[in-house]
């Protein structure tokens, strides 16, 4: 039982924000929201929430010393609602008291008077009132226009897909305890440790050296702690540099779900051109992304969905267009896949529709177009691998996807109440940050006298294993064991000006910043080694705890050897950069080299239907996924494990439903997520590559699997075909129960 | 600048109740509208047992009372007056970690973490009722079932299944060395 974080969660020890032992006279915060979706905020009646025993203070926008602004991407978000109101649930005011209980009765006891405006709660209507967060955006490469003219078949079409909700387990939070000196610290349940801390400096009129950022790990992030956990923080910030009282504001899951933003939804329009043999020869497709009330990080999510458009196939003559419309729902936010899985349900919509018209099987296209070394993305930069079809091809072989077909195909034939569908479902991810300053980390690393060592990295650890990956990182620079290297809370008084741990690239990037700090000091080592063994520094190592000269082990165990440099006034501590080399994207042009590499893996997923009812169940999802040479492929099998399902059930169970602007799933009894019964059996393989790539950790694992959900939609939808329906109508996710049956009952859903 | 006003006093008297509490005699003042959540996290600083969503719908608040799982975030605090209530942080035996911990930390069966108390709770009132007589044979829909009030984010589940199948194994496999050794005495 090695590794730190998995045994104290299994001893109930690991300490969240909720679980920190509370400071001397700590105040509780709770957040009144906005009731109305979009209005002119006339004031606030506070009188009665005043008289509730236990409340101390009632905090609105007047009382901000510094800026009321939130906005990271774009300075569009105020922390609290000044004049206007956006959306149901936009912070109004914060309500501290001595307990979270009296915090909550003032929430309740307040009321607000709000001269209701209309609403615009749908992008394509937000699209036509001109309401863009930004100018919208045109990938192009080639003559899409004079391909689709002459193309053997042209498709057109419209897609819709649904919100998800992130559901971490641990919902928002954070402690603020104000310290000498005007300082502020913060702990967050955050993602992004430094948008906490530049956010909050700007709410106080602080500099950023004034506010301490803190954050041991997440219950869970997903994407939905990345922009969305900065206003909870920002909040007890505020409340406690007022009161100068510790503030704790956790959220409850219903006012999490109600006020945070998720994953975007998206309406698009598609023209696809093929040949008569099934080669796509042009893409067009338009996106209309739900951003919300602000911008948050639609703009960038919107980015990641645009260099995404191909998929995983490779196409000559492409546009994509893409909108950004503000609307007066929650910010929607990052949530893992950042808008690829959006785009990629697009493309395999077209394709769907594509080999209806051309009458072949849906993975006869997929195979056909799949994107090779040589293809050119959208942005311009060239694929450098065959992964996506060996990936494709494994999965068809190892998991036996003709006779599975064929096995299906005798099922449904013998069964008129329960049909069976399967689908392929192939991935390509490009991997880095789309913008391309936040592909940079830092660390530092302490070698202690007594040979153990202590990382901080700008990483932050919510479950996917990062501290593992980095603590294995390091303990492979200097030969020791895994267990004598710890890693520290992420804090920004240790590592500055961190990029969010997002985009998959959390180990890729801090992983590589700590073993470049460690290498530095693994070589003044060995240098001060080789003086004491008098023998050339090329002739030392460190390897399984010990100095080695010419391979042999010699009487320096690693602590001795620490010691002794110590003692010999040689540095034990060492900081370094890593900024991932070779890429750089122009915004302006709408081109260039995006991503350092790309994942790539292929799904095969199984359903079975109940024609009567329009139930079903995800039988089983089969990958061949692409993670190079990993240092903890375990820790990548649960990755692959949990997006997959969490993937499913965007496509499937999860449905966010909104009415004029409220949320109506607001809690865990209307908004479903994968339990154990609903989730598939896994098989999870990997795609053995020589060759590969050499990545400090392996390939980037976060976010890519979670695009194999989408082989669950069109599983289904074969599925529903086989009990005899045409489903030919527009594609619209998620595949609920009640939308299988009105497809099964020909309705349009 | 903020209203303030000084705090008042809790309007409603605690009641003095005592409890088993991971095998220990327990005596606590309890507000009466508390739930065993509040009372487990606030009153007793056991913060191993996780709130969720507060509405019995997570599961990661699952404690076992008298054996049996239940969701603390559900009961009141005075319902479990001269009750055994377990959490993860007597979940082990003898300073050791129950085999369960120990099964889940080393397959991964626990990636944020959030999830895994309640889970255990309810994976181990399965394992505890497992008989060889009743039933020998461990099944994953068995397994499934007892822990299907128990939502895990991270995990896909598979992992955790894993861990629970093994341990499950474990106990029925001892079981019956148990049994053919007693069959075996004249």
């Amino acid at each position: 039982m090695k590794p730190q974080d998995p045994l104290l969660h299994v001893l109930g020890q690991s300490v969240y924000v909720d679980d920190l032992p509370e400071p001397a006279g700590m105040l509780h915060a709770a957040v009144f929201g906005s009731p109305i979706a979009h209005g002119l905020l006339r004031g606030l009646d506070v009188r009665q929430a005043r008289a509730i025993p236990g409340v101390v203070a009632i905090v609105t926008a007047a009382d901000v010393p510094g800026r009321n602004q939130i906005g990271g991407m774009v300075q569009d978000e105020p922390l609290l609602a000044d004049g206007a109101v956006h959306f149901v649930g936009q912070p109004v005011a914060c309500v501290v008291a001595t307990s979270r209980e009296a915090a909550h009765r003032g929430v309740a006891a307040l009321t607000a008077d709000i001269d209701e405006l209309p609403g615009v709660f749908e992008p394509r209507e937000a699209h036509r009132l001109g309401q863009l967060i930004i100018p919208s955006r045109t990938m192009a490469r080639g003559d899409v226009d004079a391909a689709l003219a002459t193309a053997a078949v042209v498709v057109r079409g419209q897609t819709r897909t649904g919100s998800q909700e992130h559901l971490y387990l641990e919902t928002q939070g954070a402690l603020a305890v104000p310290e000498e000196g005007g300082r502020v610290r913060i702990v967050s349940s955050t993602q992004a440790p430094t948008a906490v801390q530049r956010a909050v400096a700007g709410v106080l009129g602080v500099g950023m050296h004034d506010v301490e950022v803190d954050v041991t790990r997440l219950g869970g992030g997903f994407g939905g702690k990345e922009d969305q956990a900065t206003p909870w923080a920002a909040l007890a910030g505020l409340a406690a540099w007022l009161l100068r009282a510790p503030v704790k504001l956790v959220l409850s899951r219903e006012d999490d779900m109600r006020m945070t933003g998720k994953r975007h939804p998206y309406d698009a329009d598609y023209a696809m051109g093929l040949t008569g043999d099934g080669d796509i020869v042009a893409w067009q497709v338009e996106f209309f992304q739900n951003a919300g009330a602000s911008a948050d990080l639609s703009p960038a999510v919107l980015e990641r969905s645009l260099l995404h458009a191909t998929a995983s196939y490779g196409i000559a003559n492409v546009r994509a267009i893409g909108h950004c419309c503000r609307t007066n729902l929650p910010p929607f936010t990052a949530f893992r896949g950042f808008g690829g899985p959006q785009a990629m349900f697009v493309m395999e919509s077209a394709l769907d529709h594509a080999a209806r018209v051309l009458g072949v099987d849906r993975s006869v296209l997929q195979q056909r177009n799949l994107t090779r070394t040589g293809d050119v993305q959208p942005c311009g930069m060239p694929i450098r691998s065959d992964n996506a079809v060996r990936t494709f091809e494994q999965v068809i072989s190892q998991f036996g996807f003709a006779a599975k077909q064929r096995e299906i195909a005798a099922f449904n034939a013998a069964n008129r109440r329960f049909k069976r569908g399967a689908a392929l479902m192939p991935v390509c991810f490009g991997i880095s940050f789309t913008t391309t300053f936040l592909n940079q980390a830092s660390a530092l690393v302490h070698v202690y006298t007594d040979g153990s060592i202590a990382v901080s990295t700008g990483a932050v650890e919510m479950g996917q294993g990062v501290n593992a990956k980095i603590q294995a990182a390091v303990a492979g620079v200097f030969g020791v064991a895994d267990a004598r290297v710890r890693l520290e809370s992420t804090n920004t008084a240790r590592a500055a000006n961190t990029s969010p741990t997002a985009a998959s690239s959390g180990a890729d990037l801090n992983a590589a910043a700590a073993a470049q700090a460690a290498r530095a000091i693994a070589e003044r080592l060995k240098s001060h080694a080789a003086a004491l063994l008098e023998c050339p520094e090329s002739a030392v190592a460190l390897a399984d705890g010990r100095v080695t000269a010419h391979g042999a082990a010699t009487e320096w165990t690693f602590e001795k050897l620490a010691q002794a440099a110590y003692f010999a006034r040689v540095s034990l501590s060492a900081q370094a950069h890593y900024a991932t080399p070779g890429i750089l994207f122009n915004r302006a042009t709408e081109s260039g080299v995006a991503f350092a590499y790309h994942v790539f893996g292929t799904a095969l997923t199984e359903v079975t239907l109940d024609a009567l009812l329009g139930t079903y169940t995800i039988d089983r999802v089969s990958c061949v996924h692409d993670v190079g040479t990993s240092l903890r492929r375990d820790i990548d099998r649960g990755q692959v494990e949990g997006g997959i399902v969490q993937g499913v059930g965007w496509m499937t169970m999860e449905e966010v439903v909104y009415r004029d602007g409220k949320l109506q799933s607001a809690n865990l009894g209307t908004y479903k997520v994968p339990d154990i019964l609903a989730a598939p059996a896994l098989d999870v393989a990997w795609l053995e590559e020589p060759n590969a790539p050499s990545h400090v950790t392996g390939k980037a694992v976060g976010e890519p699997p979670l695009m194999y959900g989408i082989g669950a939609y069109f599983a289904l939808l074969n599925a529903v075909r086989a009990a005899g329906v045409a489903a030919d109508g527009m594609l619209e996710a998620p595949m609920t129960p009640e939308r299988a049956l009105l497809l099964l009952c020909g309705e349009r859903p | 600048m903020p209203d303030t006003a000084p705090p008042s006093p809790v309007a409603v008297a605690p009641v003095l109740i005592t409890l088993q509490l991971n095998g220990e005699p327990t005596s606590v003042a309890v507000p009466p509208h508390w739930t065993l959540l509040e009372l487990l996290r606030y009153g007793l600083g056991l913060t191993g047992t996780k709130q969720g969503c507060d509405k019995g719908d997570c599961g990661t608040c699952t404690v076992r009372i008298d054996g049996e799982p239940q969701l603390a975030c559900l009961t009141l605090a005075l319902e479990v007056r001269d009750r055994h209530v377990e959490t993860v942080e007597g979940l082990g035996v003898g300073g050791e970690p129950h085999p369960l911990q120990e099964a889940f930390a080393r397959v991964g069966a626990a990636q944020c973490g959030f999830c895994t108390p309640g889970m255990l709770m309810s994976a181990s009132a399965y394992v505890d009722n497992l008989t060889l007589q009743d039933d020998p044979v461990v099944r994953r829909e068995d397994i499934a079932a007892a822990l299907a009030g128990n939502l895990c984010r991270c995990t896909g589940y598979t992992k955790i299944l894993q861990a629970v199948e093994e341990v499950a194994q474990v106990v029925l496999d001892r079981q019956r060395e148990i049994e053919e050794s007693t069959a075996e005495e004249p």
